[in-house]
């Protein structure tokens, strides 16, 4: 563990790397994913939500959901109505995205729109935090109908300012008003084994493994299991069983909700070089508990 | 020198991730190594601080002879994180971890330095939008060196109940060990909810889930929520939570230890108050600690800090950290199958009546082929195959192109934040293809520091 001894208070980069000493990569935001759809270890989208002085947004779209208390006349309309709009662009910069492709019934074509994720979308407003920005919403009912409302950006990370306004330091914290206590997590499943179970949750799988124990079979392509099987000690080449394979939802040869919620530790395995840990001779085996018919 | 003031305070980590486990063990420090450059990231015992949580002291400082994530009776050791107090003596000074020693210089005991850790769980609140679910830790400032419980209070709990979020503890400075720091030490991974039915006190299934009954059904709602169609502000995706079986999803109202928020630190001097915070949060183990996901938290940080663009100081180490995190990602995952009928070939269909159809051209998507194309390119960055894959990337705006060439563009199989394709952060992008530019001019680049004490 390499002690580090000084760092520069202009260096930000080096303090957002910075782990600490006696702390492992996994305590580090660096191995937490952060496509989140809801994510693992927070969901991250909650962070943009308070983005806009006055306004609150969905994490996940570019509806508005609220306006702060204090919030001016204009900005009281996006909610006082009952009518629900979308921010579409900020200082000039689309917030949504076209979809596009073939429709199911050809040759008709896919028309729709996207909201893009706030990290990606908002990368070019974050520079002028502490500034106003020109926001246009839509109303959902009527489409021709556009409020445009100068906002506020608040800065990402916490800072002080002076009485101009302007940041005399910064550090890299995420600004205390972003998000409270709970506010990261709060979109995640409850309880959060829900979402080692949930169907099409493989897009995290270096920290939430999907294919373990691969390796070529007879027929030159790759056989492994399914990190979620019960029993993997097959002889032969290796089967992955999805959660579908007998054509119902909660395929009982899979670890069920049940066993996640009650005994998670046990029948989660560590995935190290590809393969399942070895198990210690003390070590029971997994625990195969009822499987809940409702799941 | 001898130091008069302190002018600044910071806590660094100013992130730090803790993850659940039962031991009471805390997980041992370990590091990467990357002995192949195509092979599995090496997990290396590294020097670990082994505390007296009696006196909150520091007994010693070494390597473990392994890298165990388990303790002799299974259980995962959870990742319990120290948050160091950082200062800034004078003005444009250094920052320096703070001491025993400094606090002396300044007249001042360890007592002087207050801490206070305020969590939340706001599950079940996110969900019915009723205050009194949050569920809140709040230790107030304090400053001695016990084991300090961070219990969840709710106002929906059953009396006298609450759920333990961990603890915290002050590190006790000492002369081998005077730095000031904090530990945080995550809960078990714990399910929690409310009293069984008449059914559910029959099963023993039930009686095994739930750590301790401690929801109020009479003054709480979570128990039955339903995430409606109709309301457009439900969790995406919406009903993920424990519940009875599908129509209607309704909650069984259930909850967990997983928790974020606020640690604090405060210092009072002759003249001011210090004050400083970092985030904390309490989530999941990663179940392959030997590689990282292709896009993080921290490539969102590092973004939000510095911006798209690189202004030419694009490095290889960087380079080859995000291709190495998606070779990781991928070897994990069943490409075959995703590639048809489930994951983002499915949503496609079902999100947007897309045509149902594969994503890549099922002969060519076999895992072990897919793996092979991602060695290749991080073996030889300075061919051509940079280019190729820096052409292929995702720009952040093309999510919703679902044409044949839009779903395969990179990285693919993937869901991103907004729900449709994966695309990495405009700077990951950015630093792509600054470096296929550079190699394709046939310039070097900087090889970079390996990113310190971290990846």
């Amino acid at each position: 563990m390499k002690k580090a001894s000084s760092i520069e208070p202009k260096n930000l980069t080096a303090q957002l790397h910075y782990r600490g000493e006696g702390n492992p990569p996994s305590s580090h935001p660096s191995t937490a994913v952060s496509n989140c759809y809801p994510g693992l270890e927070m969901d991250f989208r909650n962070v943009w939500k308070h983005i806009f002085e006055g306004i609150v947004l969905l994490e996940y779209s570019n509806l508005v959901t609220g306006v702060e208390p204090g919030a001016d006349e204009k900005i009281q309309r996006l909610v006082s109505s009952g009518i629900q709009y979308e921010l579409i662009s900020a200082d000039g910069i689309p917030m949504t995205a076209p979809v596009t492709g073939p429709f199911r019934h050809s040759p008709e074509k896919i028309h729709d729109t996207i909201s893009l994720e706030w990290s990606n979308a908002l990368a070019e407003i974050l520079p002028k935090a502490g500034q106003f920005v020109l926001c246009k919403f839509q109303n959902n009912n009527n489409l021709r109908e556009i409020l445009s409302i100068d906002l506020k950006v608040r800065h990402f990370f916490d800072v002080d300012l002076n009485r101009n306004g302007k940041v005399v330091s910064q550090r890299v914290v995420i600004a205390r008003e972003l998000a409270g206590p709970g506010d990261l997590t709060q979109s995640l499943c409850s309880p959060w084994q829900n979402d080692y179970r949930e169907c099409d949750c493989f897009y995290w799988a270096a920290s939430r493994p999907d294919f373990v124990n691969v390796e070529p079979g007879k027929d030159g392509k790759s056989k492994g299991n399914n990190w979620m099987q019960k029993d993997r000690t097959e002889s032969g080449d290796k089967k992955y069983i999805s959660d579908a394979e007998d054509g119902i939802a909660g395929n009982p040869v899979l670890i069920s909700y049940q066993d996640l919620f009650a005994a998670w530790e046990e029948n989660l395995r560590f995935i190290i070089a590809g393969k399942d840990e070895p198990l210690k001779k003390s070590v029971k085996k997994v625990k195969v508990l009822k499987k809940k018919k409702s799941k | 020198m001898a130091i008069h003031d302190i002018h600044e305070i910071r806590i660094l980590p100013a992130f730090a991730i803790a993850r659940l486990g039962s031991s009471p063990e805390p997980m041992d420090n370990y590091d990467w190594s990357v002995p192949d450059p195509v092979g599995y990231r090496r997990l290396v015992p590294a020097e670990t601080f082994y505390i007296d949580s009696n006196t909150g002291k520091i007994l010693s400082r070494k390597k473990p002879d392994e890298v165990r994530f388990r303790d002799s009776k299974n259980r995962i050791r959870p990742i319990s994180p120290f948050l160091e107090a950082w200062a800034c003596f004078k003005k444009n000074g250094p920052l320096v971890p703070l001491t025993q020693k400094h606090l002396n210089e300044l007249n001042l005991r360890a007592s002087a330095v207050k801490w206070r850790v305020q969590l939340g769980n706001n599950k079940a609140f996110r969900r019915t939008k009723d205050p009194r679910d949050k569920i809140l830790a709040d230790t107030g400032f304090y400053s001695d060196f016990t084991k300090r419980l961070l219990l969840g209070r709710c106002d929906n709990f059953l009396k006298g109940k609450k759920i333990p979020f961990g603890f915290g503890q002050y590190i006790k400075p000492t002369p081998n060990f005077p730095e000031i720091r904090f530990r945080f030490t995550p809960a078990g991974g714990f399910v929690y909810g409310p009293p069984p039915t008449k059914d559910q006190e029959k099963s023993s299934t039930f009686r095994a889930v739930l750590k301790d009954i401690v929801y109020d059904t009479h003054l709480g709602h979570w128990k039955g929520y339903q995430d409606l169609d109709t309301d457009p502000t439900t969790t995406a995706p919406a009903s993920i939570f424990a519940n009875a079986g599908s129509d209607p999803v309704r909650s069984l109202g259930y909850l967990d230890d997983e928790c974020d928020g606020i640690l604090e630190l405060e210092l009072q001097l002759k003249t001011k108050k210090l004050k400083a915070f970092a985030r904390i949060i309490a989530g999941p183990p990663t179940f392959a600690p030997d590689g990282a996901p292709v896009r993080t938290v921290g490539d969102e940080l590092e973004q939000a800090l510095l911006g798209t663009l690189l202004n030419g100081k694009v490095n290889r180490a960087d380079i080859e950290n995000i291709l190495r995190r998606a070779m990781e990602t991928v070897r994990l995952m069943n490409s075959s199958l995703m590639n048809h009928s489930v994951g983002m070939a499915w949503a496609d269909s079902s999100q947007y009546g897309r045509a149902s159809q594969p994503i890549m051209d099922p002969n060519v998507v076999d895992n072990l082929a897919i793996v092979s194309r991602h060695e290749q390119v991080l073996l030889a960055l300075e061919s051509g195959s940079l280019a190729w894959f820096s052409r292929l990337l995702r720009h952040y705006n093309e999510v919703g192109d679902l044409t044949d060439e839009g779903r395969r563009k990179m990285p693919a199989l993937m869901r991103g934040a907004d729900g449709s394709h994966l695309a990495l952060t405009r700077r990951m992008v950015q630093k792509i293809q600054e470096a296929a530019d550079l190699f394709q001019q046939h310039k070097h680049i900087v090889p970079g520091k390996k990113p310190k004490n971290n990846q």
